[in-house]
């Protein structure tokens, strides 16, 4: 057979014919595709069966509740639970903590050091006998800080000090310390909370209502009830439906609160106080008194900050402060929290100015008001209230020069966290024996004897009373979502193994036991119900019979430092970068905007008037310097800042703790120094001075 | 561009700017749900992946008559797709009921044509492998597969929920698609029964999600005859399914690039009568 020339044509025409018939060649180079795409380092999807439990973050200091998502009982997602009276969304950390189980900054099993200073593991059965051995050497040198102010843990630790004879038990400083300091001196027993659900306007002074203050989840969900948008109605034609609430803002940034704040009142940082005697001034000018005791020497004092004095001291626009009291008198149910930006450190005598402005409006234990809760209720032998362990202050016990012979720290990263972290590592340092229980390798855990490894919220069995904020007693237990990822045991566990190891009796055997025992007070709910998410609630109030507004302390303690050659520092905080406990999360890295981290170099905020001054100008590199120390920073020309003041974010300078938080920034807390606050017993570090040079 | 598709559902969103803190919950939410890998090193942002970005606004006011308002940014599923047309590989495109643009990772040749056409720089070049600490990978939902480097990615509207949405309703034995009582067809499943990640976790309630052509639904509602209302780019046409909500004029004007002479058109005046 021969190929002519046709021939040829024709095998082509059928060739090509026959390709295009065919599915292989289709198939092939959908397949080819596919098998491109396919390398063996990109993870497989892995399927089964979905459920669903209840927990509660307890990573996330707001308590926020969750429903999470398990594949084949493998927790893959944090979604939000509505119905939860803590609930709504889901908080920024809260969302990644299944993903944080899994974090490469986790402590995965019992570490101790060793005499190189390098860590080497060691099992849960000697790493106890180590740590019961130094705690009967101590006897009653031995102290225990806290980075759980709302769980039962708590109760254990401060049983377990109790028995060896220690009184040295500590809570991380937090806004809910102030606020009890501030209930003590006015001589109320109550925790401070806010009825935001049935309040029409909110006034936050200093508090970061919206981002980090107390119950934000919570919070935030009143904005989304509250501030419904205008909608068509289709049945009833075109209406606007009227906020229900409004949220005014008054501090010296314009953050995630001040955003959606109408108005925001730019305030120096640290006039929280001063703007609170302001504004009460301005009430009481419109008839309002308060039925307290030494009522008359809170007006002398108030009369003092006359609204030009008032915004003399505290640089707040009087037309602005006139509008916010013109508000809060036509408001029905007004509602004034005080707090600080960044969480901590403004002491309590802003937190009594703002209780004196809420008395004044006459909302203290009224619907939309002002709620004084009972105090948390204690069910072990032997163990602090609440109350009782927030009257020890932290900041003074470590200027003190103490040294136990061995510190037991619990979720607590004091090396980061509290202001001149150089100098508490130091005094961390001295202590011959310290012990970590962490869940991730933090700066204080670094620089421990021993670390012992704690699950996740969702790997344990823990609970969460009432946190700082909400508006009625609640009590919620957290069961165990998922099977522990690493070798780990709970603090309070392991610590009642010791103590009966000692021959001491708590009086429990097991953790679960002393929830057990806290959940019988909670009529309603019983154990069982509480695991699987319902929340114990109570609405009884702790009646407001005799107390003092403390003008005596406010006119010690209130006072504004005034910028000479520095500005002021304006710490504010971002949940998205986590905690101290927390770092930064693997997953909330790309929140970081462009003009928050440039490199590893974090930006510091300015507005234009102010850099001016200082012949600065945007995209410099300076040096922040409070002359004890330096952190250097890229400046941000940002105008929502207010005059004077440099604007700083927290939750950079992790040192410790994994590739996600170290290299980002320096630790703000660096530049803040604890000075105790006149007659309060407390420190505070909301007025700092720090010099902005071109670096 | 390509012949406009019209569809009686069409997913979209309301996103009240008045109400958006930044705070970041729906970006985190969003790389959970769709397995998204961290990176150690975001601060490079032409080298990060992300499906959906919270982006700051400012009135360029100086202090103390500044303001700021944060504007999440999705993929806006355009009804007329300018990333659609130039995909010289149909990776993209919008045919299935309900008008989500879609993304067919395994066709992508990762050319970024449609990078370079996106008016909103919604899609993301995947410059990296998906490497996930280890052990993290153990958190990846079984919902969305992990993408390889080098193909572009994009918002999906959590397009995978739509379709457990509609699992559901057929496993109940009903139609996916039934006609409402104005004659049109409508989804049958509930407004509740699909909602993107972003907008279930939005702790304040600014991201709201369903069908802009249902009038029982919350979206329609809040857009349609909103004056506060607008979409981004308005008057280039790509009708897209996302709409932002603001009383602020300084952020409506902020949508589109109007000139310094130029007024703040009504939202009447751009927005398209049907969505």
């Amino acid at each position: 057979m021969v190929l002519d020339r046709r021939g040829f044509m024709k095998f082509i025409a059928g060739a090509g014919t026959g390709i295009l018939a065919t599915p292989v060649v289709w198939k092939f180079t959908d397949d080819a595709a596919i098998w491109t795409q396919n390398w063996s380092w990109i993870p497989r999807n892995e399927g089964g069966e979905n459920t669903y439990v209840h927990a509660v973050s307890k990573m996330d200091p707001s308590g926020t509740p969750m429903r999470v998502r398990l594949v084949n009982k493998r927790p893959v997602r944090v979604l939000p639970s509505p119905e939860h009276p803590l609930g709504g969304g889901i908080s920024s950390l809260a969302v990644a903590e299944v993903q944080m189980m899994h974090s490469p900054g986790r402590v995965k099993r019992p570490l101790v050091k060793g005499p190189d200073g390098g860590f080497s593991e060691i099992d849960w059965p000697g790493a106890a006998e180590l740590l019961q051995g130094k705690l009967e050497e101590a006897k009653d040198r031995v102290a225990f800080i806290s980075g759980d102010e709302n769980g039962s843990t708590n109760e254990i630790l401060s049983a377990l000090a109790k028995a060896l004879g220690s009184e040295d038990v500590f809570l991380m400083p937090s806004e809910g310390q102030c606020a009890a300091k501030a209930c003590e001196l006015m001589g109320i027993e109550a925790q401070l909370g806010y009825d935001f659900e049935n309040s029409d306007y909110v006034l936050a002074i200093g508090a970061n209502l919206l981002e980090s203050w107390g119950t934000v989840v919570r919070n935030r969900r009143l904005l989304k009830e509250g501030q419904a948008a205008p909608f068509r109605n289709e049945e009833k034609g075109v209406k606007e439906k009227t906020p229900v609430i409004t949220f005014a803002y008054a501090g010296p940034v314009q953050n995630n609160t001040a955003a959606v704040a109408r108005p925001w009142l730019p305030i120096y940082p640290g006039a929280e106080g001063i703007l609170a005697l302001g504004i009460a001034n301005m009430l009481m000018a419109r008839g309002k008194v308060a039925n307290a005791g030494d009522f008359g020497a809170f007006r002398t004092l108030a009369s003092r900050y006359t609204p030009e004095e008032t915004a003399r001291l505290t640089g707040v626009d009087p037309k602005k402060l006139e509008q916010v009291v013109t508000a809060l008198l036509s408001a029905k149910a007004p509602v004034v929290v005080v707090g600080s930006e960044f969480n901590q450190g403004s002491g309590a005598a802003p937190l009594l100015a703002g209780f004196a402005v809420n008395a004044l409006l006459d909302n203290i234990n009224k619907v939309g008001g002002v709620a004084l809760l009972p105090p948390a209720v204690v069910a072990m032998k032997g163990a602090s209230s609440r109350a009782e362990l927030y009257k020890k202050d932290l900041c003074s016990w470590f200027a003190g020069k103490n040294t136990p012979a061995v510190l037991v720290m619990h979720e607590a990263n004091p090396v980061y966290a509290l202001p001149d972290p150089a100098a508490v590592a130091e005094a961390i340092k001295a202590v011959p024996f310290k012990v970590s229980f962490s869940t991730f390798m933090d700066e204080s855990a670094a620089l421990c004897d021993l670390v012992l490894p704690i699950g996740m919220g969702l790997e344990r069995i823990d609970d969460l009373e009432s946190p700082y904020g909400c508006g009625k007693t609640i009590y919620c237990i957290s069961g165990m979502a998922s099977i522990p990822q690493e070798n780990i045991r709970s603090t309070a566990n392991t610590l009642l193994y010791i103590a009966r190891q000692m021959g001491q009796d708590l009086g429990f055997e097991l953790f679960e036991d002393l929830l057990k025992a806290k959940a019988l007070y909670h009529e309603k709910c019983s154990f069982d119900v509480l695991v699987a998410g319902q929340a114990a609630e109570s609405d009884a109030l702790v009646e407001l019979d005799g107390y003092s507004l403390r003008p005596d302390i406010m006119a010690k303690a209130l006072t504004v430092k005034t910028a000479t050659d520095t500005l002021r520092l304006a710490p504010f905080a971002k949940l998205n970068l986590g905690t101290a406990k927390t770092g930064i999360p693997p997953y909330n890295n790309k929140t970081l905007r462009a003009k928050e981290l440039d490199g590893a170099l974090m930006t510091v905020m300015v507005n234009g008037a102010t850099a001016s001054q200082k012949g600065l100008s945007d995209g410099d590199r300076v040096t922040l310097d409070n002359g004890k120390r330096q952190i250097p920073a890229k400046l941000r020309v940002f105008e929502g800042v207010m005059n004077d003041t440099v604007a700083v974010c927290l939750g950079f300078g992790h040192t410790a703790l994994d590739e996600f938080s170290q290299n980002k920034g320096a630790n703000v807390m660096e530049l803040l120094t604890a000075a105790p606050e006149p007659e309060t017993g407390l420190n505070a570090w909301s007025q700092a001075g720090v010099a902005v040079s071109k670096s | 561009m390509s012949a406009k598709k019209e569809f009686n559902v069409k997913w979209g969103m309301a996103i009240d700017l008045d109400k958006c803190t930044g705070c970041g919950a729906c970006m985190v939410a969003c790389q959970a749900e769709n397995n998204l890998a961290p990176q150690a090193d975001a601060s490079n942002k032409l080298r990060v992946m992300n499906w959906l970005v919270v982006f700051e606004l400012s009135n360029k006011k100086a202090f103390p008559d500044h303001e700021v308002a944060y504007l999440p940014r999705p993929c806006q599923q355009c009804a007329e797709q300018p990333c659609a047309t130039v995909c010289p590989v149909i990776a993209t495109e919008r045919n299935e009921e309900g008008g989500i643009v879609s993304q067919i990772y395994p066709r992508c040749i990762g050319c970024r044509y449609c990078m370079a056409a996106c008016p909103y720089h919604a899609r993301y070049f995947n410059w990296f492998d998906p490497i996930w600490p280890k052990g993290m990978e153990k958190a990846l939902t079984p919902d969305v597969s992990v993408r390889p480097r080098g193909v572009v990615e994009k918002c999906s509207f959590c397009h995978h929920r739509f379709m457990y949405a509609k699992d559901k309703v057929r496993a109940e034995g009903g139609n996916v698609y039934v006609t409402g009582p104005d004659g049109k067809k409508h989804c049958a499943v509930p407004e509740d029964g699909y909602v993107t990640s972003c907008a279930e976790a939005c702790p304040n309630g600014a991201i709201v999600f369903g069908d802009l052509n249902n009038p029982r639904h919350t979206v329609h509602r809040l857009v349609t005859g909103n004056d506060n209302a607008f979409r981004l780019l308005e008057r280039l046409g790509t009708d897209t399914a996302v709409y932002y909500i603001s009383s602020r004029e300084w952020v409506r004007r902020l949508g589109d690039n109007y000139l310094d002479e130029e007024e703040t058109q009504k939202p009447k005046q751009i927005l398209p009568e049907k969505h």
